[in-house]
């Protein structure tokens, strides 16, 4: 058996689904590498945004800081009670500022003013004073994060923020106001970039200044994610896992640090919207494969409808009966043109099959036409014989006989003939044979009346007697007998010829059958049966019966044709 | 054949898709917020403060609902027992414990247990097997320190008091035990006297007090927590004897602290409460995100902070809380 070939629906479908896959995984593929890229343009974007603000509200503090510090300039200008009034009020009214201290030259404290807490006695040390060589007046400078060491019972974590100023008597003194984190806090806790993302601020060193988490790391239990990194330049760069941004502040060598989570604001977006594209990929795969698989079946159907509806013709091709298949409109056209080409083969398939009989029919009509010529001859003769001898009578009626049975062989070329002239036909050729046989033989008719209107094929009987007296009253040295019946079953007709005579072996009655007519014999047996077969069909025509020494009885059996009907058997 | 076959790769595939819509839109379960007890020994040290901080950081970050508790008084075990009770009846997923009493609160704890709830032990430990996560200080190792401290002293004879609280406190006899281990050591301590007070300022003060009159040779003196260490502090103060007695205390507080400047402290055994609170409620998110095998003891560091080294960029991070607001 040959290997089975893949179905039209099958390679439809894998087809498709396979094409689908393929652009489905490309464009996500490359959708989410812009998506990725996207989101982390969008990610630094936002983290350059929330560095940008905390900057500003960090340089806005600073300047704060400046207006405060020009403040206290104006003061000091101005004289004793008041300005220290204005101090110590400021200090309670901003609750960011835990002390303003005021330094002589030598960086000793002159004067302090630090709200309600209480400047201690002896102090261990002074972490608020920034001790550097030399001091421009115009800059602020800032010192690192460290406790308030200088007053009583009271130690938050301050910034100091340092300027030389000129007092009223025009001496230097340099102030310090110690800052607490509280306002700076405000502006950093509250930035956030993605979930977890945060800010915080560090000095020129790197030294952090200020953190979201300042006392997890001051407790050691974590330590910030950019430790290590190069935060001295501007800008945003990425790690593995962070997008950093640095800003420097305007107003003093702070800086501010965003750090951003790529994996939070990045591959859990990137991951979720792969999840969502799986889950919608595997959708669309399975709608696909679904629907192209049904589109394959549309096609394919009709198509195996079509295959096997051939199938089924050329099984049986005469007996096919054509059912339209229906589908797409190319199928329907395919469908209308098979049927076209099965009608057209059928009529043709017919047409062979009358050309073919008439021309058998014709070619059987010209083998009747056929007169035997030893027949005539020796009928002749004999009636040359009878005229010498002068029975006068009997030559007549020879010839009578004679020219009936031309009569009747010819009738007007029409094949069918009533049964009552085949009768005719046959007595008048018995006749002329028991003549010239010198009545060898005796013969009797036995006829059913009804029968007689009948019609039926011309020249039947006669080959069938001529048979009987040839091969089997012939050679008999007794008187032969020939006996006729005709008579009707159910709706057929039956002939039946039996003699007396020698008999035929199984074997020339087949040969009878068979084979061709001699040069002797005009019209044999075979013809016969050959014709009955084509005018009535196969289930009619002769069979022969046959003993040895006991004689032999051929049957032909024929449907009752009626008048009305013969013509239309004829009908080539 | 060829049919049914074609039916059951049909339904097969509408099955698919049935699942895979499914799949696209069930619902993410809301998972209920965990929800964490702390409860410990008192509310009102900048130690349990600090504690607090750190535990209120830790749920920040990890999401969780903390709630903290404790007894007026450090003695009073039948209160925590209760609040341990109350936590249970609230159906809390985890509590984060220090114990008054060693043995009274163990029997509590149990039952907690026992309803699933998870034990995680910070600062004062428990006498239960239940307990999945012990953190704190390494009692033990804090009394050498203190030791340390104690033996820093140049005096050649060394009679030491000790001022400690409540005798059935587990982390105060470890810091103890830890202590007299090492100094008996030390030729030079010729006596070691221990009394025992109720953790309030006040009896501390007037416990260290009445010790050293009744021996006006202890030159030492050590005290295991905050508020012994403010009661030896004024004791100290009050008795004018700041610079005869070397003093180690435990744990930053500002008055401590300024003791310390000031001289009646010469030396500050700190803790790191704020990790043991953050590390309690971190440990508590992973128990209950089912992360289990971490370490079944966490040692938070102690550092020993002197007059000389209390303005050091690292002391100063110890000592001093950042964050002053509290929780």
């Amino acid at each position: 058996m040959k290997k089975r070939k893949a179905s039209l629906s099958f390679i439809i479908t894998i087809l498709v689904v396979g094409l689908v896959t393929l652009f489905l995984l490309w464009s996500t593929f490359f959708f989410l590498s812009l998506y990725v890229s996207s989101m982390k343009q969008a990610a630094q974007t936002s983290s350059e945004q929330a560095v940008t603000q905390a900057s500003n509200a960090i340089s806005n503090y600073i300047g704060d800081m400046q207006e405060i510090m020009s403040l206290i300039e104006k003061n000091l200008t101005k004289s004793g009670e008041k300005s220290d009034q204005t101090l110590e009020t400021l200090c309670n009214v901003r609750s960011d500022l835990v002390a303003v201290y005021i330094y002589d030259e030598q960086g000793r404290l002159t004067d302090s003013y630090t709200g309600t807490h209480t400047l201690k006695e002896h102090y261990l040390k002074d972490l608020s004073y920034i001790a550097l060589d030399s001091y421009n007046p115009d800059v602020l400078y800032l010192s690192e994060p460290h406790v308030e060491s200088l007053l009583q019972d009271y130690y938050p974590w301050v910034v100091s923020v340092l300027q030389e100023l000129t007092g009223a008597d025009g001496q230097r003194m340099r102030v310090v106001i110690d800052i607490r984190f509280s306002k700076i806090s405000d502006y950093v806790d509250n930035v956030g970039i993605g979930q977890h993302g945060y800010c915080f601020i560090t000095d020129s060193n790197g030294e952090i200044i200020y953190h979201p988490q300042q006392q997890l790391l001051y407790s050691g239990l974590k330590k910030e994610a950019t430790a290590g990194l190069d935060l001295s330049s501007n800008g945003s760069f990425e790690t593995d896992d962070l997008i950093c941004n640095v800003r420097s502040l305007d107003n003093c060598d702070w800086k501010v640090v965003g750090v951003s989570y790529i994996s939070e604001l990045v591959t859990a977006k990137e991951m979720e919207l792969l999840g969502n594209i799986c889950v919608m990929l595997t959708i669309i795969l399975l709608v696909t494969m679904l629907v192209s698989f049904l589109v394959s079946r549309l096609v394919t159907n009709p198509v195996q409808r079509l295959i096997r509806a051939m199938g089924e013709f050329e099984k049986d091709a005469a007996g096919y009966v054509y059912r339209p298949v229906e589908g797409t409109m190319e199928i329907e056209a395919l469908s209308q043109s098979y049927e076209h080409m099965v009608r057209k083969i059928q009529k043709l398939m017919n047409q062979v099959r009358q050309e073919e009989i008439s021309l058998r029919k014709t070619e059987l009509k010209a083998l009747q036409a056929q007169i035997n010529p030893h027949f005539l001859y020796n009928t002749l003769d004999a009636i040359g014989w009878l005229c010498e001898e002068e029975r006068c009578q009997d030559a007549v009626e020879m010839v009578n006989a004679l020219a009936k049975l031309f009569r009747i062989s010819i009738s007007k070329g029409h094949e069918l003939i009533t049964i009552q002239k085949e009768v005719e036909h046959a007595r008048s050729y018995l006749k002329i044979q028991n003549f010239r046989y010198k009545n060898q033989f005796s013969y009797d008719f036995q006829i059913e009346e009804d029968c007689l209107q009948y019609y039926c094929n011309k020249i039947t009987l006669q080959p069938i007697i001529e048979n009987a007296i040839y091969h089997g009253l012939d050679r008999m040295v007794d008187e032969g007998h020939i006996q006729i019946r005709i008579y009707s079953e159910g709706e057929d007709v039956i002939f039946r010829v039996e003699d007396n005579g020698v008999g035929m072996s199984e074997e020339q009655c087949r040969s009878i059958l068979h084979k061709e007519p001699g040069d002797n014999s005009g019209i044999g047996i075979k013809n016969v049966n050959d014709r009955i077969k084509i005018y009535f069909g196969k289930e009619y025509g002769l069979s022969i019966e046959s003993e040895l020494d006991v004689g032999t009885c051929v049957t032909i059996r024929m449907p009752k044709v009626e008048e009305n009907a013969a013509a239309g058997w004829e009908k080539v | 054949m060829r049919n049914k076959i074609r039916k059951k790769i049909l339904s097969l595939l509408l099955a698919g898709i049935l699942a895979a819509g499914l799949c696209g839109c069930g619902q993410e379960a809301e998972t209920q917020k965990t929800r964490v007890a702390v409860i410990v020994k008192s509310t009102e040290s900048a130690f349990w403060k600090s504690v607090f901080a750190g535990a209120g950081a830790a749920a920040t970050e990890y999401n969780i609902n903390v709630s903290f508790d404790g007894p007026a008084a450090e003695e009073d075990y039948e209160t925590q027992n209760e609040m341990v009770r109350r936590a249970m009846d609230d159906g809390v997923d985890v509590i984060i414990f220090s114990a008054v009493d060693y043995n009274a609160n163990a029997e509590i704890i149990d039952q907690a247990a026992q309803r699933g709830i998870k034990i995680i032990v910070i600062d004062s430990d428990v006498n239960s097997s239940q307990v999945s996560c012990r953190i704190g200080t390494n009692n033990l190792q804090a009394g050498i320190k203190a030791a340390e401290a104690a033996l820093a002293t140049d005096d050649e004879e060394l009679y030491i008091g000790i001022v400690n609280y409540d005798v059935n406190s587990a982390n105060g006899q470890q810091r103890e035990l830890g202590f007299r281990q090492t100094v008996e050591q030390d030729p030079r301590v010729k006596n070691i006297t221990t009394i025992n007070v109720l953790s309030t300022t006040e009896d501390a003060r007037a416990g260290a007090k009445e010790m050293l009159l009744s021996d006006s040779r202890i030159n030492v003196v050590v005290t295991f927590n905050e508020w012994t260490s403010l009661g030896v502090g004024w004791a100290i103060r009050d008795l004018n004897r700041a610079d005869r007695i070397q003093v180690v205390a435990f744990d930053s507080n500002v008055v401590s602290v300024g003791m310390l400047e000031t001289g009646e402290v010469d030396a500050l055994i700190v803790q790191n409460p704020y990790a043991m609170g953050y590390l309690g409620v971190e440990t508590a998110a992973n128990l209950m995100n089912g992360q289990t095998g971490g370490p079944s003891v966490v040692d938070t560091a102690t550092t020993i902070v002197t007059r000389e080294n209390m303005y050091e960029p690292e002391s100063q991070k110890i000592l001093f809380s950042f964050e002053e607001e509290g929780y």
